[in-house]
């Protein structure tokens, strides 16, 4: 088996394939426990493999434990205005950089360009289309496993 | 690719002829070789053809909004290109459009071309400096 699979790679030369025999990882931050849930039942469904925190500090901690997550999903405001522009752009400084996706119930011009400038790879308004939440992630997500070939 | 050098490739989307040639002029005075389309068939055929380092769209070519569409794709061909879309105004939704597309920056149709130009070589450039020296070698 492990010899098909590293027969597969070499001759794929893909990280797809690298990212086939592991579940992606998100990080789900929301201070709201029912969205929480709601979002990790859902991308769980997916097929992610999901950790969450109710708040910046907390998501800060399991960003530097763990290392590596695919992407960050947080919400914009929490224990304080706008901190989930602060947690983006922790989150951007992360090596590998995970796909960063911020969602709001309070968007403002001010905020997104805000967003714009860290820069966030998905910004959206609440309430959240799940459908459209778990396709953009899959894309973004494959995209970026992808772009680690040329890394 | 850390340094600002070789011939670069822009690629302006705008329905009128007029503008298209201001842009055509500015680039080609910053070195760039420019290429301009009127419409989304022109720009698609475009980037079959070459390999973008930058582009300014307009959000409007044929209707309201079919810009971003282009801007998404420009963005998905060229993950390394700065891509600028000139809006009618940069509110809340045109700026969520901007960040979904891939955008790196708006500018108000106001705008004189001249500023947008410097405005987005001096971005472009500032962004390159920031990248790690091997991401800059995609091509």
């Amino acid at each position: 088996m492990r010899e098909e699979v590293l027969r597969q790679y070499n001759r794929q030369g893909s990280f797809r394939f690298m990212t086939m025999l592991r579940k992606p990882s998100l990080l789900i931050v929301d201070d709201e426990p029912n969205v929480l849930l709601t979002l990790k039942l859902v991308l769980e469904e997916d097929g992610y493999q999901i950790s969450t925190a109710g708040s910046f500090a907390e998501a800060e901690k399991l960003m530097t434990a763990s290392g590596r997550f695919d992407a960050v999903l947080t919400d914009l405001w929490m224990e304080k205005e706008d901190i989930g522009l602060e947690l983006a752009r922790s989150a951007s400084k992360l090596k590998p950089r995970p796909v960063i996706v911020i969602f709001t119930g309070y968007g403002s011009a001010t905020n997104a360009r805000a967003a714009m400038g860290v820069p966030v790879d998905y910004f959206a308004l609440k309430p959240l289309d799940v459908d459209e939440l778990k396709r953009v992630l899959n894309r973004l997500v494959v995209a970026k496993s992808e772009g680690l070939r040329w890394l | 690719m850390s340094e600002w050098r070789g011939t670069k490739f822009a690629l302006v989307v705008h329905p009128e002829l007029s503008v298209l040639t201001q842009y055509q002029t500015l680039l080609s005075t910053n070195g760039f070789s420019t290429v301009v389309a009127r419409d989304l068939p022109t720009a698609l055929l475009a980037i079959t053809q070459h390999y973008f380092d930058l582009a300014i769209v307009s959000s409007q070519l044929g209707e309201a909004g079919d810009g971003w569409p282009l801007a998404g794709v420009l963005h998905l061909v060229f993950p390394n290109a700065y891509i600028g879309v000139l809006v009618p105004g940069a509110d809340l939704l045109t700026l969520q459009s901007a960040i979904n597309s891939g955008v790196q920056e708006v500018y108000e149709i106001t705008q004189s071309p001249q500023s947008v130009v410097s405005a987005a070589i001096a971005a472009a450039k500032l962004a390159e400096s920031r990248k790690p020296s091997s991401e800059g070698s995609l091509q």
